[in-house]
Formats: structure tokens, C-alpha cells, sequence
């Protein structure tokens, strides 16, 4: 070897010592720098985010559930699928929606409670699994038989979880929220990031046994007998006392951590074309109801001006009109100016607003943007124990002064949207609660008048899954579904979302299995479980 | 083998009697060193008389009378020809090995230079001047058609938008350009943001920056084992660019000039009988009109006046120019100055060129300043120091949103059929607090005209590329190499959505408010230091051996920071301080890899060569245990036309190469979980986890391939034929798969994949014609690819697809789908009943049926052919292109159906349409449906009718080129003048899509591929080239 070789060879040496010297920091350099590692992560500030996402929803129940309750009515051709059950060409990414937005809430309350175990976080291990069963009857809820037992365990290197039967999830939420609103306890660890109820322990206990008391209560035709265990272990627990423990979240706009119902509504197209359902504001004037003083507002005359969020309607209680379901405007048998006691638009011809004269909700109660998302109210919970109490069920009270503070909580909770305009004296409220005592006439009538109480407070709140659910079970009030060419649901109201469309990909062997269940068609007509 | 030939031609001699003869004696000596050369066949051109060389170098032959030529051939040697007169008898020859006339130099990689004979893999060479004369705003589309085995499909995303180059098909799941290296600087080629089916532009990517002029040529080696010394990012091939240098003893000043002009291209054949409206009615109202401006299911045409959505009226009548108003005439202007020059110890070239471009969407456009250096400077004899400096300013003006309807200026394609776009102008209502004025139902589809006067969408970018070379020559056979590359790019985004915007128009605390701003800036940097011992040295006098022995420490850096608002305060004011809601944005990503790597060459008399090479490589971005990978390559050339001698081959090789590649994860950080502050909610901390499954056990995923190869050129290399069969194999390959959001993530890092492609490759060149004056050239490439998806999952898992994009529709995507080649549409066919009829539902429409994969987005064949013509000072050359055997998902397909503009759709207007099929009952369907009804419940259901057949023809590229030379321009300061006309995209000879050119598509991502809608209509290009050399 010559002495130039040999040199060439330490060189070589040289550099790949050097090279070599550096790659332990190759772990280092391979760490986000942006980002938080596990050992360093505050588990508490998820709870925020988990509250945030669920409440934050409310624009996937616009698309679907608020016009199949008839809450809402549209002849816009974006809301096909919620007016008329007729699929825009968005129906898959809508049908997609709740899935997307639940399981993501759901998977960060499950990692919550796998560091909060870790890191001995007891209420807030309890909390994040009140959070994870909240939004987890969410899904059940819309879709069915669910991945339940063995989701969010990707981790564990489960990805192709099975699709759980409702019943056992129904059974497991039930069992689960019975154990973790008893663990609660205000001498331990606090809640630190807490939009519900800055960390008032005594308020989650309340929230867990009221949402105990409404899943057993989404069981009164599957499995009364469970339903009634539950409903009275709930009851015997305590839940909501008054508004001031209704669960919602305050959205903040400015830290783009906006109202994403208020959002949707404000676009020019939604803020034109949503408008109050002719079902719900007949009911509304039928009952004499003091909110139909403030939740709705019919537009200023012309196009532009049924565009302007800045333009306020008028809400003089005798001009409003709710819109019937199923019309369109294109012209032919279904255009809405053919639809029964139309009223003609308003404008000129060259700025002319078909839709001027039906109600809008209105824009200063409802459209703030960092206005709030309602989760689950004391009205709702009153009403669930008025209708236990009518079953003849052990509940404490009797089931017309649950329907009366069901009344007092649907009209109170209005102020939380806008305290100006939503706010009714007490004086107001009692008139109306004492004008309109429980029927109890028949078991059936008080069942009536319970549910459809329910569904005009739940859709007034903007809770339109929970209004679907509720109607689902209880079949009030009675509604005449739209029948329109083309529809997806063969002329009926539907009855449950199809799954995710990537599960059949992503998630074959459960999805089909869950699909079989179903009869073999994954559609918006089969019914659940406690639906049957 | 030396006696067994001279055997043959004894034979041959003595079989064969001549009536006149001569004695013809003579010596062939080695030009260099003087030394005779034994067994030199020396042979009378086209008569069996030969004879071979003594020991001594000495020949001798008899031979007939009269003229004739004498043709010397030796193995490494090549073969030599001479006339020789009637009266000569003594002939003296000398020959080299640079006597051969394919000892031609190629450039592989890290920058060695082989001769391509020694070449163990197929390489293709593109010259420079291909990508100056007919230009595109990106260098890349210029190979379109030129190399086998290479395709590059372009994007319809406006100027210097990105290029889908695949090398040898789809080589893995993310499948995407080749590793582009300038100089043996490897560079950054990442796509800066794309379309997809919710929207987005196209901003370009890395090799739109080169500028053509300074590109001397480009190497594409094709194979693994050429590119296997690149590591990671070679799996996709290699494209090597060398740029133009100074030559020794010259100083030349040249000038290029090129103006272009683009004229968009209407392939619509759209139907005109029947106008806007809807139902079979024209618009009654201007409700009805705003409602019907994108649907022309009224009435027949017939010219009477009706209320248009902005009040007036019109008379009701077909328009058909939308697309030739619409779009303006584009047009590019390129000025190049070039200096170069060099004497004994320095060389160097000086560039300047400033690109100016107007693009066919009005307010849109691109400007390119680049000063390209090349110094190649001996500091002393065995030292020499190379510096290449390339900078880039490159600023593109509103680059159009594609695809989806916010913001995107191509909106007016599927207008109703008798709307003049013109009166959507200028968008905006200055009397309404300049609020967009909508044209349609739909505020997300934003007015065109909006869009261009309003709308902003800057990008600039300021990049500089540069190395540095040392080489020092310790002796004759032994050198070292120190090279460090550093690619610095920064870039810097800029967008508004304007006050006004329908979309996001809306009241806050009573004040109204719309619009949002976004500005990103982003700076990437890539550092590659090299280190190389190379050894070139004779062991023997028939043995050769050239190693390198190098190391390669690789450094990326990326760090976003962007800032943006949303919700002006006061109108028209784009400030930071004049908004209501903030964010920021702000993204670190760091990596390295380390990596050793040697290549042999052995070469046994220059006509058989066999080398090997092989890397290690350490990845920063791979989880500790699994982080290093050694991959080798082998390969072998042979040049069996220096052995055998078949009667008209000049040159005969036949090679074949093994080799592995390997390949990181294009991710950082998968390799653990984290969590993300994301800021307050009312004072309340938010944070939350990321959706991405950590995996602890990825590894490099590896590529390997076999390929055999032949390159054989007949007649005085008269016509050439290189083929290649490749099969090239993938394994752990990593893809982010869509994990089921029930699972907790909804995305997972797995290492799974396994892709096969397998082809073959030709080219064919030949010279049919050549004269003094007149030579005719021509060039025919030809690829065929079959790819497989081998496995996604993991062979334990029961899924076999793989989603990858869709298009603005939803109701139909592409996939990987396992066991069939890569990517497939996924598209409904009706639904039907067990004997195969269509089912139709009760009110007598067409329903989903399954999802079905309907062929693959990349092409079976493709190919190329380009002529050339010269006539003294004139040339014409012609370039004919194609692609077949894949299929398109078409969003336009979709609109045209839904909108009834498709001529299909003239069927039923008048009394409906009854489609052929069975109800639920088993009955036949006699429902009738209105068309409307009808044909928009098909365009949605069954999505199928818009999986179209992609295969075309197009003639590519016409150049017309006149040199004025030497002889005119003799009292001139000019050497030399090139003036060309050019068009490119001129004809599209055939095609199978109606109303879209079968190259659009709004994306070049793989997963995209082949999906297009609602982006800029394809443009033809006219222009002239005037090159000037000046005298020194």
C-alpha cells in the first residue's frame, strides 16, 4: 500500500468517525419541537377540548336532524337532505359528519382518563368518562350498533374494533356512569380546565345522574325495566336542580373558538333560506308559547335585505310564519309558491325575496358567534322525570311539577342565548306554566304533551339530535313526512344516519358485520334497538 | 477466441478466388503509446477478404484492385475505417480507444462520469435544447414524450405549476417525482401545495425554478441500481441536470429571446337546444334565473327575451365563447444573456434571465429573475475548485384556486349555455359596500370575475442553490472529492380573501364584516456534504478498476410561520391590525441522514464490465432500532459486438443490474405521541392530542429491482435500439393509512406496502435519410408498465383498499386496491338485481349500486415520437405523444350531466325519460322521468358515467428553426443567429373524453392522479425563439 492510499484510508476513517459521532442525537432530532411529549402534558386542559368539540356540533344537526324534526324548513337545495330526505351531492360528507366530530371528542375524553389514571387525577378520570358516555350515546344514537368496548384502542394495535349491539352499550354507559358520578368527590383533585362548571364537582355529579336518567329514559320502549332502575338510581342521585346547572359551553369567537351553529347560520345562503318550520310555529301559537316573542323575526321586504345579518326583522309574535317542509324553487309542482297559504314574497321584482314573509330564527338571540352551545338543561331533565312519574315510576315530585319546572327551565335557558332579548320575568314565566298545567287526562296524553314539550324546548335550544332522538322514542309530536321524487328514505323520516362511508374500508370485517345486523342495507330507514 | 476468428476469416479467405489482386501490408500501432496492436481485424469493406494482426502489429492482405476501403476493428478499440487509393500498398494506421465512436461519456451518479458502455443500466440523455426552444413555464413538461419509461402529466393550475413525473410507472404508494440532483447537487423538489377536491392552487414545485437556458443537458437513469448511491430518495429515480459551463479558450456572449403566446383551448361540444332554467322551463322570474344560472334544463332555445339573475334582460339564445372571452391571451417573455468563457486554468459561465408571464387567467402570472455562475477554477495542477451559484426570484401573481367553487375563476365553465360570462362583470357591487355579486344558488361558487378582480393569491419565492467542488488529484489514479451542496429556499405566501366575499360575508357584534388574510412564509433548507476517494487505476493491462469510496451527511431544515386574520374591519384595508380574529401558525421539522457508500467497477478489455455499489444510511426520522439499512446494487454491461461480428450491428451491448433501493418516511415525527396547546377558550386552556398512531416499529422500506437491457446500433449507427425489461419490487413500504376514526387516531403509520411495477422500455433512433444537405431524424419511444399493489395492510388484514383522492363530486374516488394495479377509480355502477338488470326505485330513477374499481389513472403504454428534419440552414422538427390504457374521473363529466349541458343529455327532454330497467317488483320501468330529475339522480347515483377513457394522442410540438451562420454574418458582430418558431400542444389527434382534454387534472399528487374539474381549460402555445452568439 503506498503512502498516498494509506492517507486516502484515514481520511476515509476521519469522516465516517465523524459522521458516526453524531447520530445519538438522532432521537432529539426526531422530537417536535412544537409539540408536547406525554411526560410533559397536563391532562386537565384536554377536558376543554373534549366539552368544545361535542357541544360544537350543532352545524351537522342543522343538515340533518333540525328539518327531519321539522323544527326547521328549507327549499334551499343544500338542505335537501334535511327537508326532503333527498342526498345533495355533500350527502356523504354530512352523513360522515357526526361520526368525525364524536369519535374524535370521544378519543380525547379516553386520553384523558388514561393519563389522569396514570397521573392519580381521580375527578378528572371520572369526568372524561362522563364525557366519553355523553358523546358515545351521541353516536349510538345516530347510528346504531357502534364500536364501543373495543374503540379507541389503536394504541393496543385494536384497528378493527367490532360494532357492539346498542343494548350492551346502552347496559355498559349505564353500569360505567353509576360507578364514576359515585367516585366524584369535591376533596379531590380539582378540575382545572372545566367549561361545563369551572370545576364544581357537586355540578358534574348532578350532570352524571341526569345523563343517566336520560339514557335510561331513551330505553322506555327497548327495556322499560332497565329504563325505570336507572331512571330512579338517577333520580335518587340528584340531578339538575335548576338552570344553573344546565351543562353548555360558552364559545369564544374571539380565540377562534367560535359558535359553529351561529356560523352556519350566517352564511348569506343559510341566513336566507333557514327558516322556522310551519309545524313548530303552529305549535308554538297554539300554546300560546311566550318564546314565539323571541325566536323568530320576519325579514325586512327584498332579497338584500334577507341577506343582511345587520338588518333586523320584525318579531311581532302575530306576523310570524313558520315555512312548510318539502317545497323547492325550481319552477314546477313543488316550488314554494305553490305551497298551501304562501304568502308571496316580499320586494321588488328586481330585488325580490320569495321566502320573505316565512320566520327566520332570530338573528340576535341565536346568531352570536361566541353565543353558546347547550349540551344537555335542566328542562330537558324535568321533562324526562315528569314523563317517569307519569310511567308510575319512583322519581320524587310528581310528574306535573316536573312539567312545570320543565317549563320554568325551557323558558329560563333562553336568556344563556341572549340575556336581552331571551330573558322572561318571572312573572311571564308563571303565567305561562300555570296556563298550561300537565295534562293528566291519560297516561297517553301526559306522554303527549311531555314529548312534545321536549321536542319544542330541544329544538328551541338548538339540540336538534337529541329533539330526532326523543321523537324516535316517544313518536311525538306526530309528523307527516315529506315525499319528494328522488328521496332516500322511501318517503319517511329517517331513523338513523348510515355509517361512516370509509368504515367499509377502514374497518371491513366490523362494518359488514354491523351491516348484516341491519338486514344487509346500510340506510337512513332501519331502526336501533331502543327504537324498535 | 483470437484463434477461432482467425480460423473463420482463413476460411473465408480461402473459399474465395479473385480474378485481380494486390498485396496490401501495413502495421496498426496504439496511438497513444506507439505499442503495436496485435489481432486487429483488418477487412475489405464489403468483400470477405480479412486477415488479422501479428504479433508485431503487421498485416498483410491481398485485396482486388482499384479503390477501396479498409476497415480495422479491435476489442476496446472499436472499428476504424479507411479509403485507401489504387495505387497505395503500404498502410500505416493508428487507432485509440477514443477512436471508438461510442466511447461516449455519460454522467451517473454523484457526478462520476462512465462511459456510457461501461453502463450496467439503462440512461437516457436529454438535450438542453429540447427545453429552450419551445418552452414551458416548468422545465419538466419539456420530457414529456422525449424518454422511455418516463411520463409527465401536467397540472391545469395556471403557469410554473408542478409536474407528475413517474419514472418506470408508480414505483410505491407515494409515488412522486424523481430525485432532481443540478451538478451533483441533489435539490428540493417538494410540490408547495396543491388542489384537492375541497380546493386550493397549485403553487409549484422545486424544478419549475431551473431556468431552461442554463441546462446543458439531462441524465434520467431510469433503474434503482443507477440511482441506488442516492439512498432514500432515489426509489423514484433520478433525473441528473448538468448546467452549461465555460469552455477552455473561448469567450462567447449569447442572447436568447422567446415570446409565446397561450390561447386556451375549447374542448367543450356542449349541447345548445335547450337553455337555462329548470323543469323544461325557462326562468320566469330573477329569482328563477339566479336559481337556473348553472342549469340548462329550460326550454328550447328561441331567441325571446327573458330576466336574467342581474335584472336585465336577455334574449334567450345560445352563447358559445365563454371560454375565448373569458380567457385572455397568455403570453411568456424570456430574456436570457449569457458569458462564458475559459482559458488554461479557469472556466466559467455568467446567466442572467428574467421571465415575464401573463397567464390566460386574467390578473395572473408569474416572474422569474435567475442568475445562474458555473466557475470551474485550478488553483494548482492537481487541485481544482468548482463554484455553482443559482439564484432564483421568482414572484407568481394570483395563482388560481382550483377544483373546488370559493375562489376559483374558472366557475363560468358550466354556466347556463346561453349566459355570456361578460355579465358577471367586474363581480363586485361598488354601490354595496363592494359586496361579490352571486351569479348562482350557491355563494361558495364564487363569481369569476370576483374572483379575478378581488381575489389575491401571491407567491414568492427567493432560492438559492449552490455547491461547492473540491477535487484533488493526489496522482494520476487516485483522487479526493469534497463537495457541499446547500439548497436555501425561501417562500412567502400572501393571501386575501377580499372584503365582500358572499361566503364569508356576516354580521359580528353588529358590525358587519367579511374576508380573511393569510400570510405563510416558509424557509427550507437542505445541506448534503460529501466526501469521495475515488481510485481509477489499469490492474492488469486488460483489467480496469474505477472505486469510490464517499460519505454523506444530509441535513433538511423546514420552519413555517404564518400569521392571518379573519373579518375585516374596514373594507378593502389587508392589515393584520384591521381584523377581529387572529392565528398563527408556526411549524418546525428538522431531519439528517448519515450515510456511507462505495461503487466498483471492474472492466475486463473495455468490453465487459461488472460493478457493484452499496450505501448505508442511518435516518433520523425512523425509530432508533430500525433506523440504518445497507442496500447494494450489481450490475454488468457487455459489449458482445467487440467478440461476434454480425453483419451490419456497429455496436452491440447487453446489460443487466440488480439492485436495492431504500426509502424513509416522508413524515417526521411518527414515532411518538404528542399533544398541542391550541390555545384559550373564554381564559379556559385548550390542548388537545394528535390523531396520528405513533408506530416504534417502522423500518426503511426497501425497492428492488431486476433489469436486463440491450442497446444495439446497426448501420454506421444509422438506427439505434435500446430496450429494457425492468421488474422492480417495493416491501415495507410506509404509508399514513386512514385508520377507522373509531380507533382513537384516525391515521396510522404502517410499513406494509408492497408495490410491484414491471415493463418494458424501447427506444428506436434512426437516420433514414442523409445527404450533404439534407438529413431526416427520428426518434420513437415506447413504455409499457404493469403495476400491482402487492399488500397494504399486512398479509393478517382483511383490508384490501387504500383510499387515496375524489374529486369535487364526493361520489367517487381513486384507491389502492390490492391485487390490481394502482390507483383505481372507485366509482357507483347502478344498483342491479341478481341477473344483472338495472334496478330502478319507484319513481323511476337510476340507484347506487356497489362501488366497483373501474381501471387504473396510470396509462399501460405510453410513448413518444419525434421527428427531425434539416435542410442546409433549416430545421423541422415535430414531436407526436400518447398515452393509453387508464381511465379519468371527471368532475367536469359530472357538472356537464348534472347542469344538462352533455349532449347525452338531449335524450327525454320532451316527455321525460324511461329508464330500461326493473322495479323492486321484478316488473319492467315505464315510469317517465323529467330529464332534469332523471339525469341529475344519475349523475349523483352512478357515478361510473364519469369514469371516462383517457387514451389520446396529441401532436405535442412543432419547431421550425433557421440558422443564419458564419458565411452571412462574416462583417457582422454576430457568430451566429437561430431564429425558430414554435408551437407546442398544437393538435389533439385523438381522444375518448368529450368536453375536457384527457390531460387535465387539477393535482400532481399520485393520490389525484387522473382526477380533474373545474381548474383552467388547457392552452395551446404559439411563439418564436431568437438565439444570437456573438463574435468574441
Amino acid at each position: 500500500m503506498t503512502m498516498k492510499m494509506k492517507k486516502a484510508f484515514l481520511y476515509i476513517g476521519m469522516v465516517s468517525a465523524l459522521l458516526g459521532s453524531c447520530t445519538k442525537d438522532f432521537n432529539e432530532l426526531n422530537t417536535n419541537p412544537t409539540a408536547i411529549p406525554s411526560e410533559q402534558m397536563e391532562p386537565n386542559y384536554m377536558l376543554s377540548r373534549t366539552q368544545y368539540n361535542y357541544a360544537n356540533t350543532g352545524y351537522s344537526q342543522l343538515l340533518f336532524q333540525s328539518m327531519w324534526t321539522q323544527v326547521f324548513a328549507s327549499t334551499f337545495n343544500y338542505y335537501s337532505n334535511g327537508d326532503k330526505y333527498v342526498g345533495s351531492a355533500n350527502l356523504i360528507s354530512y352523513q360522515n359528519r357526526i361520526w368525525e366530530e364524536d369519535y374524535q371528542a370521544a378519543s380525547i375524553a379516553t386520553e384523558i382518563g388514561r393519563l389522569a389514571k396514570d397521573k392519580g387525577l381521580d375527578n378528572l378520570y371520572n369526568a372524561s368518562v362522563i364525557m366519553r358516555i355523553l358523546i358515545m350515546q351521541h353516536v349510538t344514537d345516530c347510528y346504531g350498533d357502534v364500536p364501543y368496548s373495543e374503540a379507541f384502542k389503536a394504541r393496543e394495535g385494536v384497528v378493527s374494533p367490532v360494532y357492539d349491539t346498542q343494548e350492551s352499550i346502552y347496559k355498559s354507559m349505564l353500569a360505567e356512569l353509576e360507578t364514576v358520578t359515585a367516585a366524584l368527590d369535591p376533596s379531590k383533585d380539582a378540575l382545572t380546565a372545566d367549561l361545563f362548571y369551572k370545576g364544581n364537582i357537586a355540578q358534574w355529579k348532578k350532570l352524571g345522574y341526569s345523563l343517566m336518567l336520560r339514557t335510561a329514559m331513551r330505553l322506555t320502549k327497548a327495556d322499560a325495566a332497565t329504563a325505570r332502575t336507572y331512571a330512579e338510581k338517577a333520580a335518587a342521585g340528584g340531578t339538575f336542580a335548576g338552570v344553573a346547572d344546565n351543562a353548555r359551553v360558552m364559545t369564544d369567537n374571539s380565540a377562534n373558538f367560535g359558535n359553529g351553529t351561529s356560523a352556519a347560520l350566517l352564511v348569506t345562503d343559510d341566513y336566507r333560506d333557514v327558516k322556522w318550520s310551519k309545524v313548530l310555529i303552529d305549535y308554538m301559537r297554539r300554546n300560546n308559547d311566550p318564546r314565539l316573542t323571541i325566536i323568530g323575526e320576519i325579514p325586512q321586504a327584498g332579497l338584500k335585505a334577507n341577506e343582511d345579518a345587520s338588518k333586523a326583522g320584525d318579531r311581532d309574535s302575530s306576523r310570524q310564519l313558520g315555512m312548510p317542509n318539502g317545497y323547492d324553487q325550481r319552477g314546477g309542482a313543488t316550488d314554494i309558491s305553490r305551497a298551501p297559504g304562501y304568502p308571496g314574497g316580499t320586494g321588488p321584482a328586481n330585488d325580490f325575496a320569495p321566502l320573505g314573509n316565512y320566520s327566520r330564527p332570530t338573528t340576535a338571540l341565536y346568531t352570536n358567534r361566541s353565543g353558546v352551545e347547550f349540551v344537555l338543561t335542566y328542562a330537558e331533565t324535568e321533562l324526562l322525570l315528569a314523563e317517569a312519574a307519569v310511567r308510575g315510576w319512583n322519581v320524587g315530585g310528581t310528574a306535573a311539577a316536573h312539567y312545570a319546572n320543565g317549563l320554568t327551565g325551557a323558558l329560563q335557558s333562553m336568556a344563556t342565548f341572549n340575556a336581552e332579548i331571551g330573558t322572561f320575568t318571572p312573572t311571564q314565566i308563571s303565567s305561562y306554566v300555570n296556563a298550561h298545567p300537565l295534562d293528566q287526562s291519560s297516561t297517553e296524553a301526559s306522554l303527549k304533551q311531555i314529548n312534545e314539550q321536549y321536542w319544542a324546548t330541544t329544538g328551541t335550544l338548538f339540540n336538534f339530535i337529541e329533539t330526532w332522538c326523543n321523537w324516535r322514542r316517544s313518536g311525538y309530536p306526530q309528523l307527516t313526512p315529506v315525499v319528494y321524487v328522488g328521496n332516500f328514505s322511501g318517503g319517511t323520516i329517517p331513523r338513523r344516519i348510515p355509517y361512516h362511508s370509509t368504515e367499509g374500508a377502514n374497518n371491513p370485517s366490523g362494518y359488514q358485520d354491523a351491516v348484516s345486523r341491519l338486514g344487509g342495507t346500510d340506510n337512513f330507514t332501519s331502526r336501533m334497538w331502543w327504537d324498535k | 477466441m483470437r484463434q477461432l476468428r482467425l480460423m473463420i476469416f482463413t476460411l473465408l479467405l480461402s473459399s474465395v478466388a479473385f480474378a485481380q489482386t494486390r498485396q496490401l501490408t501495413g502495421s496498426i500501432k496504439d496511438a497513444k503509446s506507439g505499442a503495436p496492436l496485435p489481432a486487429v481485424t483488418v477487412q475489405v469493406k464489403g468483400k470477405n477478404l480479412a486477415t488479422v494482426t501479428g504479433a508485431d502489429g503487421a498485416f498483410t492482405l491481398k485485396a482486388p484492385s482499384g479503390p477501396l476501403t479498409l476497415q480495422v476493428s479491435l476489442v476496446g478499440y472499436g472499428t476504424k475505417t479507411m479509403d485507401v487509393g489504387p495505387n497505395e500498398s503500404n498502410i500505416d494506421l493508428v487507432m485509440d480507444e477514443s477512436s471508438t465512436q461510442l466511447g461516449e461519456l455519460v454522467v451517473t451518479a454523484l457526478g462520476i462520469s462512465k462511459e456510457s458502455k461501461k453502463v450496467g443500466y439503462a440512461i437516457t440523455k436529454v438535450d438542453g435544447s429540447v427545453m429552450t426552444q419551445a418552452r414551458e413555464t416548468n422545465v419538466a413538461y419539456s420530457l414529456t414524450g422525449r424518454v422511455a419509461g418516463l411520463s409527465v402529466s401536467s397540472t391545469s393550475g395556471g403557469p410554473a405549476s408542478s409536474a407528475r413525473i413517474l419514472l418506470r410507472g408508480m414505483a410505491s404508494f407515494g409515488a412522486s417525482s424523481p430525485l432532481f440532483v443540478i451538478n451533483g447537487v441533489p435539490i428540493d423538489n417538494t410540490q408547495r401545495g396543491s388542489a384537492g377536491e375541497w380546493g386550493g392552487s397549485d403553487n409549484g414545485d422545486g424544478i419549475a425554478n431551473i431556468n431552461p437556458d442554463d441546462i446543458e443537458n439531462m441524465t434520467v437513469l431510469k433503474g434503482a441500481s443507477a440511482a441506488a448511491l442516492y439512498g432514500s430518495r432515489a426509489t423514484n429515480g433520478v433525473i441528473l441536470i448538468t448546467t452549461k459551463g465555460g469552455k477552455k479558450g473561448t469567450l462567447q456572449v449569447e442572447y436568447n429571446m422567446n415570446y409565446a403566446l397561450d390561447k386556451a383551448i375549447n374542448f367543450t361540444d356542449y349541447q345548445y337546444e335547450y337553455g337555462q332554467g329548470q323543469l323544461g322551463s325557462k326562468p320566469a322570474t330573477q329569482n328563477d334565473a339566479l336559481n337556473s344560472s348553472r342549469l340548462s334544463w329550460g326550454s328550447r332555445l328561441d331567441g325571446s327575451q327573458f330576466t336574467q339573475f342581474d335584472g336585465k334582460t336577455y334574449a334567450y339564445s345560445p352563447f358559445k365563447d365563454n371560454i375565448s372571452n373569458f380567457y385572455r391571451t397568455g403570453s411568456t417573455f424570456t430574456n436570457t444573456v449569457a458569458v462564458s468563457g475559459g482559458n488554461d486554468l479557469t472556466s466559467f459561465r455568467l446567466s442572467l434571465s428574467n421571465l415575464h408571464n401573463e397567464a390566460i387567467v386574467r390578473n395572473s402570472g408569474v416572474t422569474r429573475k435567475t442568475i445562474n455562475l458555473n466557475v470551474d477554477q485550478k488553483v494548482f495542477s492537481k487541485l481544482k475548485v468548482s463554484v455553482m451559484a443559482n439564484y432564483i426570484d421568482e414572484h407568481s401573481e394570483n395563482r388560481p384556486q382550483l377544483s373546488d367553487g370559493p375562489m376559483n375563476p374558472n366557475n363560468g365553465l358550466f354556466l347556463a349555455n346561453n349566459i355570456d360570462e361578460n355579465i358577471l362583470a367586474p363581480g363586485y357591487d361598488a354601490g354595496n359596500n363592494g359586496r361579490e355579486v352571486t351569479f348562482t344558488d350557491d355563494i361558495y361558487v364564487t363569481n369569476p370575475w370576483f374572483v379575478i378582480n378581488q381575489y389575491r393569491n401571491n407567491f414568492d419565492r427567493k432560492r438559492l442553490i449552490s455547491a461547492i467542488t473540491a477535487r484533488y488529484d493526489l496522482t494520476n489514479w487516485l483522487y479526493a472529492q469534497g463537495r457541499v451542496g446547500y439548497d436555501m429556499i425561501n417562500d412567502r405566501q400572501f393571501q386575501v380573501t377580499p372584503w365582500g366575499t358572499a361566503y364569508q360575508y356576516g354580521v359580528q357584534d353588529d358590525v358587519t364584516v367579511s374576508g380573511s388574510m393569510n400570510l405563510r412564509t416558509q424557509q427550507i433548507t437542505e445541506m448534503n456534504a460529501d466526501a469521495l476517494i475515488g481510485v481509477k487505476r489499469d490492474i492488469t493491462q486488460d483489467i480496469n478498476i474505477d472505486v469510490a469510496l464517499g460519505a454523506n451527511l444530509r441535513k433538511t431544515n423546514n420552519e413555517i410561520v404564518a400569521i392571518g386574520g379573519t373579518n375585516f374591519i374596514i373594507p378593502y384595508l389587508y392589515s393584520y391590525n384591521n381584523v377581529k380574529q387572529f392565528n398563527r401558525d408556526n411549524q418546525l421539522y428538522h431531519k439528517e441522514s448519515q450515510s456511507a457508500y462505495y461503487s466498483v467497477d471492474l472492466a475486463y478489455k473495455n468490453f465487459l464490465t461488472i460493478g457493484t455499489t452499496g450505501r448505508y444510511d442511518t435516518y433520523s426520522t425512523l425509530p432508533e432500532a430500525n433506523r440504518n439499512l445497507f442496500v447494494p446494487s450489481v450490475s454488468a454491461s457487455f459489449i458482445f459486438s467487440e467478440l461476434v461480428n454480425i453483419p451490419n450491428l456497429t455496436y452491440g451491448k447487453l446489460r443487466a443490474s440488480w439492485a436495492n433501493a431504500s426509502g424513509e418516511p416522508t413524515d417526521y415525527y411518527i414515532t411518538q405521541q404528542v399533544y398541542t396547546v391550541d390555545g384559550t377558550i373564554n381564559n379556559t386552556i385548550v390542548a388537545s392530542f394528535n390523531g396520528d398512531l405513533p408506530n416504534l416499529n417502522l423500518k426503511p422500506f426497501t425497492l428492488r429491482e431486476t433489469e436486463v437491457g440491450a442497446e444495439l446500433k446497426f448501420f454506421e449507427n444509422r438506427l439505434g435500439v435500446d430496450v429494457a425489461y425492468f421488474h422492480r419490487k417495493t416491501t415495507n413500504e410506509i404509508l399514513r393509512g386512514d385508520l377507522s376514526w373509531t380507533t382513537g387516531w384516525n391515521r396510522q403509520f404502517i410499513g406494509t406496502g408492497s408495490t410491484q411495477n414491471k415493463g418494458i422500455e424501447m427506444a428506436v433512433t434512426g437516420t433514414p435519410v442523409t445527404t450533404n444537405n439534407f438529413s431526416w431524424n427520428v426518434s420513437v419511444n415506447a413504455t409499457n408498465v404493469k403495476n400491482k399493489i402487492l399488500d397494504i395492510y399486512g398479509s393478517n388484514s382483511t383490508n384490501t383498499t387504500f383510499t387515496l383522492g375524489t374529486y369535487r363530486p364526493l361520489n367517487a374516488n381513486t384507491a389502492l386496491v390490492k391485487g390490481m394495479p394502482g390507483p383505481q377509480v372507485m366509482a357507483y355502477d347502478y344498483l342491479r338485481d341478481a341477473n344483472g338488470n338495472i334496478l330502478v326505485s319507484d319513481d323511476g330513477l337510476p340507484q347506487r349500486g356497489e362501488l366497483t374499481p373501474s381501471g387504473s389513472v396510470l396509462p399501460k403504454w405510453f410513448g413518444g415520437i419525434n421527428n427531425d428534419f434539416t435542410y442546409k440552414n433549416f430545421n423541422l422538427s415535430f414531436l407526436v405523444d400518447g398515452k393509453f390504457g387508464h381511465k379519468l374521473l371527471s368532475a367536469s363529466n359530472y357538472y356537464a350531466v348534472y347542469r344538462g349541458l352533455h349532449k347525452m343529455t338531449l335524450d327525454g327532454r320532451e316527455g321525460g325519460v324511461t329508464l330500461s330497467g326493473v322495479k323492486a317488483d321484478g316488473s319492467n320501468n315505464s315510469t317517465a322521468v323529467a330529464a332534469q330529475t332523471y339525469y341529475q339522480a344519475l349523475a349523483q347515483n352512478v357515478s361510473a358515467i364519469n369514469v371516462l377513457d383517457g387514451d389520446f394522442i396529441k401532436l405535442r410540438q412543432v419547431t421550425l428553426g433557421y440558422t443564419i451562420g458564419d458565411k452571412i454574418l462574416h462583417s457582422t458582430p454576430f457568430q451566429s443567429i437561430g431564429i425558430s418558431l414554435v408551437a407546442r400542444n398544437l393538435w389533439t389527434i385523438m381522444k375518448k373524453t368529450d368536453n375536457i382534454d384527457p390531460e387535465a387534472g387539477f393535482s400532481p399528487l399520485i393520490n389525484y392522479a387522473g382526477i380533474e374539474g373545474t381548474s383552467l381549460p388547457s392552452a395551446r402555445t404559439y411563439g418564436v425563439n431568437v438565439n444570437v452568439k456573438f463574435k468574441r
